[in-house]
């Protein structure tokens, strides 16, 4: 599904990722972990097409299809799902209509019809429901004064929405009590199928309690430094990253 | 309350500390200004014949030039011709060589002022350049800033020794046409201090002027001018108290800085010159000009004060941000009390690409006073990428108080992002409840609440400067509450 | 002839009548003043020599006799017409609870204050006074037509107004301007509203004038005890306009909100002046304009906190999008508080559309396009919502829709 090969980039002349490269299969479910100024956010915006950061060698291709030609719209409506790890507050825009015009953007780039405000409704409120999101959420601004938790539903309504083939979170349990990292675990469990994959991107281990992965990567320096199973992840948890910034810097 | 208002009254009542006259025979040119009094000037000071021009044509453009009104300050008419311009100590004559030599009356008044000088210079690691009416009496630290390479002197001694850095720089970051009051310190400016830090140099130490003013109706015009050449930095701080008198007494003074590619100067003032009595009476006018020129690619202006004193300060510390990637700062606290007007606030002008610039600005107005910030931020066309921050608030204790907003925006480029915020409060019932309920008397809580006010300001200060600025703080407003 | 017999004699050639008097001794007032100049710190960013220009031009061939035109917007209100500075009387309909008389024949006490007011008067054709009656509901919005129509000939008209709205009375006027004809027209437009005790009114004051139409416009509000207000201000046409919104609150409890929107397109100058005086408190005042510009624009707001209005609520926000490399605004949000016991505040930002919010949208599969055009839109709307009169809310949407839409459509080479 997603391989990325030798992919280096950089911000402002600074070089965040080094030569990294990673595999994600159909219906996979990826790990990407490590500590604080790994490159594991910049990773996730590269994949998404943000224009800050420049590619500097390497490739991103998404069932071959060569991502990094794409604008951000495009990569979105070839089924890339990037959830923000701070979800964009956009005032006066109103949630249903993000979502209806991002949809319909999506169809037509299919080849499908529109789909008419009747139907948008009743899929978003089917999609709401399976996330226990209340419908009011659908008349406010995008992300307008919504708690932490309310932001993070919203990411996976709209991930719920789009159906994507790649959804990459960004560190999608930050700020989140437990009752709303159980609720947007769930959210994330019931769209996993044999047909998406999914990078989860995050500090800690906590969130792999609620969503077992395939893979567990370990990011630090800009590149992977170690891949593995789940076990890698507690293995994390207990001793920490320094061990590995020394194995990748030995 | 009311017994508490009434001892807060009586704080506030409390004479002005540094107000005492120095008893020194003054050579004095007679009042009135024509060229004559700037030959006179001039000639005086052994000025080559470039800066007596240079003067002269100030002189002549002033006279086509008309008192600002703008200004939210009220004054009477100021007799310009019953100022005299030129007064120094007599002992100017024959050069102290060192501080042994001073005149020891001098150096009584300045410990007075809690200003010991070798003391507080050896101590503090600060060089001072103290400045009694218009001359420069005494000047430490010089040895261990030449070895530095670093100038730092009175403007008549660069004059003598360093006339090309003052013939290329002078007036070029505030011609002498520039405002009514610029134009005439330009025509008298008597002196003031030179610094010039060569390329590449941190200056080893702060230095540090003390402005005096002494001599009833003696017009007093400084001349500072700053040069941060290639990848320099320096930090000069500059304060001020004068004596108590009842004429009122015009200080204008003119600072320009100019820092070259990778430059950084840091100006800091604290400004305690005396406010007038409670009925409004006497006090000092403070028309000054001070700009800084981001004149080189990656250079920074810092400009941070705190005014306390002065019965009408009218100041804008400024910006031109000319080199690309330059950044400006101003960061203010304004205190005005009894009768006290201020106008002051900043100019930040972008002009070279992606310039930022921050301004902070506190302002607080208590008694009868009236203070207003007024600023400018400007973005050129060309200026892609500007940037600017202000934050403005006004904080009023009392209810015949003023604090007024002035801020001007005006932006020319499509990548601009400027955001202003402003706000006005009193300080709070609840908040004094607060801190008394805790134990605290009222007069602490409001100058703890005060400070808190301010602190994003005197975090700016060098430290020294930031005990003093508080402490400066607290007894401007002492009492002020009711 | 100078400017100023010719100023004279056209304020003599539309007597005799009630105004006469008044009519010459402004034009006496204006011959000694002049127009405001850029010299003046109030219009230092706007220059009104085009205005003058118009008038000189259109003074040269004076015509007392314009025969009315007009065409009504579509927005449901009792309309009354005032067709190139001339009240129509054929069109004035009874509406119930409202007084409505000609100012030549209405006992009103006129300011002379200012050159433009000067100017207004003198060459006043007539001008209207509305008594809304005590305790009165007004069932459908008042609006104010003001419809210059010239094709060949300069015009220069002057529009006067004046709204009393009697105590608990409570009414909704929509002011609008708007234009026919390629020739050059300057506007120059009055209305005093008088809100007594308890009143409320709604007002929208919506500006549609061609993009060669100049206009200067002074809305004067005198607000009572526990008086409301609910403004807005819409402009999206002209020239050069300059609106003047004064407020004047002398009396406790009166509760203010106005907000604007302008776009000025390339081309166009649209300057907005607010001024808000608390003369006692506790009382409310709220503002907040939007601009969205490719031409010039300048937005001052003043708010005036006198002695002793303690418990004074001000609150003053300006917002500019800067759409293209030639768009310039100049911004002033001024306070001036002479009061302690006040809550006061002001934000203003210059900037563009946020460009996180703008790749949020792109990887939720907008293209860039839309993703702007719905931000841009969305950034207007945010103030065009809390247009008051609901009756307007149709005309209002479309109205900006499509002025944003012309804005918008340059860029997309």
């Amino acid at each position: 599904m997603l391989d990325i090969k030798n992919l280096s980039a950089s911000v402002g002349g600074a070089e965040i990722l080094h030569d990294l490269s990673l595999s994600v299969g159909t219906g996979e479910v990826h790990a990407i972990m490590g500590p604080n100024g790994s490159g594991k956010s910049t990773l996730a915006q590269v994949i998404a097409g943000r224009d800050d950061y420049e590619v500097t060698g390497g490739s991103v291709t998404l069932d071959g299809e060569d991502l990094l030609d794409l604008d951000p719209e495009e990569r979105a409506r070839e089924g890339v799902f990037l959830g923000f790890q701070y979800p964009v507050e956009i005032p006066g825009v109103n949630n249903a209509y993000l979502l209806k015009a991002a949809v319909n953007a999506q169809r037509a780039h299919r080849g499908l019809d529109e789909i008419d405000a009747f139907e948008f409704l009743k899929l978003a409120k089917e999609k709401m429901a399976l996330l226990g999101m209340d419908q009011k959420f659908l008349n406010r601004g995008v992300n307008e004064g919504f708690s932490g938790g309310e932001k993070k539903r919203n990411e996976i309504l709209q991930m719920a929405m789009l159906e994507p083939r790649l959804a990459i979170l960004d560190e999608t349990d930050s700020g989140l009590d437990i009752d709303a990292l159980k609720a947007v675990a769930h959210g994330v469990n019931a769209l996993r199928s044999p047909e998406r994959s999914i990078v989860l991107v995050t500090h800690y281990q906590r969130l792999l309690d609620y969503i077992q992965p395939d893979h567990v990567h370990v990011l630090s320096g800009g590149k992977i430094v170690r891949s593995g199973d789940k076990t890698l992840a507690t293995e994390l948890e207990e001793r920490g990253y320094d061990w590995l910034k020394e194995a990748a810097n030995g | 309350m009311a017994t508490e208002s009434e001892e807060l009254e009586s704080l506030v009542n409390r004479r002005y500390e540094h107000g005492f006259v120095t008893d020194i025979e003054m050579d004095t040119l007679p009042p009135g200004l024509n060229e004559d009094v700037i030959r006179a000037i001039s000639a005086r000071k052994n000025e080559p014949e470039f800066m007596l021009e240079w003067r002269l044509k100030a002189y002549r453009m002033w006279l086509q030039m008309r008192e600002p009104e703008w200004a939210h300050v009220h004054y009477p008419p100021i007799d310009f011709d019953a100022i005299s311009y030129f007064a120094a100590p007599k002992s100017d004559a024959d050069r102290p060589k060192s501080l042994d030599e001073v005149d020891p009356k001098l150096l009584e008044t300045y410990d007075k002022l809690g200003i010991p000088l070798h003391e507080r210079a050896r101590l503090a690691g600060v060089a001072v350049d103290a400045v009694f009416d218009s001359v420069s009496v005494a000047t430490t630290f010089k040895e261990k800033l030449s070895e530095a390479g670093v100038i730092f002197c009175s403007f008549s001694e660069a004059v003598e020794n360093h006339p090309e850095l003052v013939r290329k720089y002078l007036g070029s970051v505030v011609p002498q046409r520039d405002n009514y009051y610029a134009a005439l310190n330009s025509a008298v400016f008597s002196d003031g201090s030179f610094v010039y830090v060569p390329k590449g140099v941190r200056c080893p130490m702060e230095l540090s002027t003390y402005f005096r003013i002494n001599s009833a109706n003696t017009g007093q015009f400084e001349r500072t001018l700053i040069i941060a050449d290639e990848g320099s930095y320096v930090s000069y701080l500059e304060g001020c108290t004068a004596p108590m008198r009842d004429e009122n007494q015009l200080h204008a003074a003119v600072v320009e800085l100019v820092a070259l590619k990778d430059a950084e100067i840091k100006y800091s003032t604290v400004q305690n010159w005396y406010p007038g009595d409670e009925e409004g009476k006497g006090g000092i006018y403070n028309f000054v000009t001070k700009r800084g020129d981001c004149r080189g690619a990656n250079s920074k202006i810092s400009w941070t004060q705190v005014e306390t004193g002065s019965a009408i300060t009218w100041k804008y510390p400024s910006c031109i941000l000319r080199g690309d990637n330059s950044v400006g700062e101003f960061y203010s606290v304004a205190v005005a009390n009894n009768f006290q007007q201020a106008d002051t606030g900043t100019k930040m002008i972008h002009i070279g690409k992606n310039t930022s610039s921050t301004i902070v600005s506190k302002g607080i107005s208590a008694g009868k006073a009236q203070n207003a910030y007024r600023g400018l931020v400007k973005v050129m066309p060309q200026a892609d990428g500007a940037r600017n921050h202000t934050q403005c608030d006004s904080l009023l204790i009392g209810k015949e108080c003023g604090a007024h907003t002035f801020p001007y925006m005006e932006i020319k480029n499509q990548g601009a992002k400027v955001e202003h915020e402003a706000t006005t409060s009193k300080i709070s019932a609840d908040q004094l409840f607060y801190c008394r309920q805790r134990g605290l008397s009222e007069e602490d809580a409001v100058n703890m609440i005060v400070n808190g006010f301010c602190k994003e300001v005197f975090n700016e200060l060098p430290m020294e400067f930031a005990v003093e600025a508080q402490a400066l703080l607290n007894v401007s407003l002492e009492g002020a509450v009711g | 002839m100078s400017n100023s017999d010719k100023l004279r004699s056209a304020a003599e050639q539309l007597g005799p009548d009630g105004l006469s008097d008044l009519r010459s001794r402004a034009a006496e007032n204006f011959g000694t003043t002049g127009f405001p100049t850029t010299r003046m710190e109030d219009w230092k960013y706007t220059d009104l020599s085009i205005a003058s220009d118009i008038s000189v031009a259109a003074l040269d061939d004076f015509r007392v006799d314009l025969p009315p035109s007009y065409e009504i917007p579509d927005i449901e209100a009792h309309w009354l017409i005032i067709s190139n500075g001339s009240p129509q009387v054929g069109g004035l309909s009874a509406i119930d609870g409202v007084d409505i008389a000609l100012l030549s024949e209405a006992d009103v006490d006129l300011q002379f204050d200012l050159p433009l007011a000067d100017l207004n008067l003198a060459l006043l054709s007539d001008g209207l006074k509305l008594t809304v009656n005590a305790g009165v509901n007004v069932d459908k919005p008042v609006g104010l037509l003001f419809f210059d129509d010239a094709d060949t000939d300069s015009l220069v008209s002057q529009g006067r107004v004046i709204i009393d709205v009697q105590k608990g009375a409570s009414v909704q006027v929509i002011e609008f301007h708007t234009t026919r004809g390629d020739a050059r027209k300057y506007a120059n437009v009055f209305v005093d509203l008088n809100i007594e005790d308890n009143a409320r009114v709604d007002y929208a004051r919506l500006q549609a004038r061609d993009l060669s139409a100049v206009q200067t416009a002074r809305l004067s509000v005198a607000a009572g005890r526990d008086a409301t207000l609910r403004h807005f201000a819409l402009d999206t046409g002209g020239k050069l306009v300059r609106n003047d919104l004064v407020i004047d609150i002398a009396k406790t409890g009166a509760d203010v909100e106005f907000n604007g929107l302008y776009l000025a397109d390339a081309g166009q100058h649209v300057d907005n002046h607010t001024r808000v005086d608390h003369r006692v408190g506790p009382a409310h005042s709220k503002q907040e304009y939007r601009g969205i510009i490719k031409g010039r624009a300048v937005w001052n707001g003043k708010a005036v906190v006198h002695e002793g209005a303690d418990g004074t609520d001000a609150q003053q926000a300006n917002h500019n999008l800067l759409m293209s490399e030639r768009a310039e605004i100049n911004a002033k949000p001024e306070l001036e508080i002479y009061a302690e016991d006040v809550k006061c505040s002001h934000g203003t930002t210059v900037g563009q559309l946020d460009e996180n919010a703008v790749f949020y949208l792109r990887t939720r599969c907008l293209d860039e396009e839309q993703a702007r055009r719905l931000m841009t839109h969305a950034f207007a709307m945010g103030v065009a919502h809390r247009c008051p009169i609901d009756a307007c809310t149709t005309w209002v949407d479309s109205h900006v829709e499509d002025a944003l839409n012309a804005l918008v459509a340059e860029d997309a080479k």
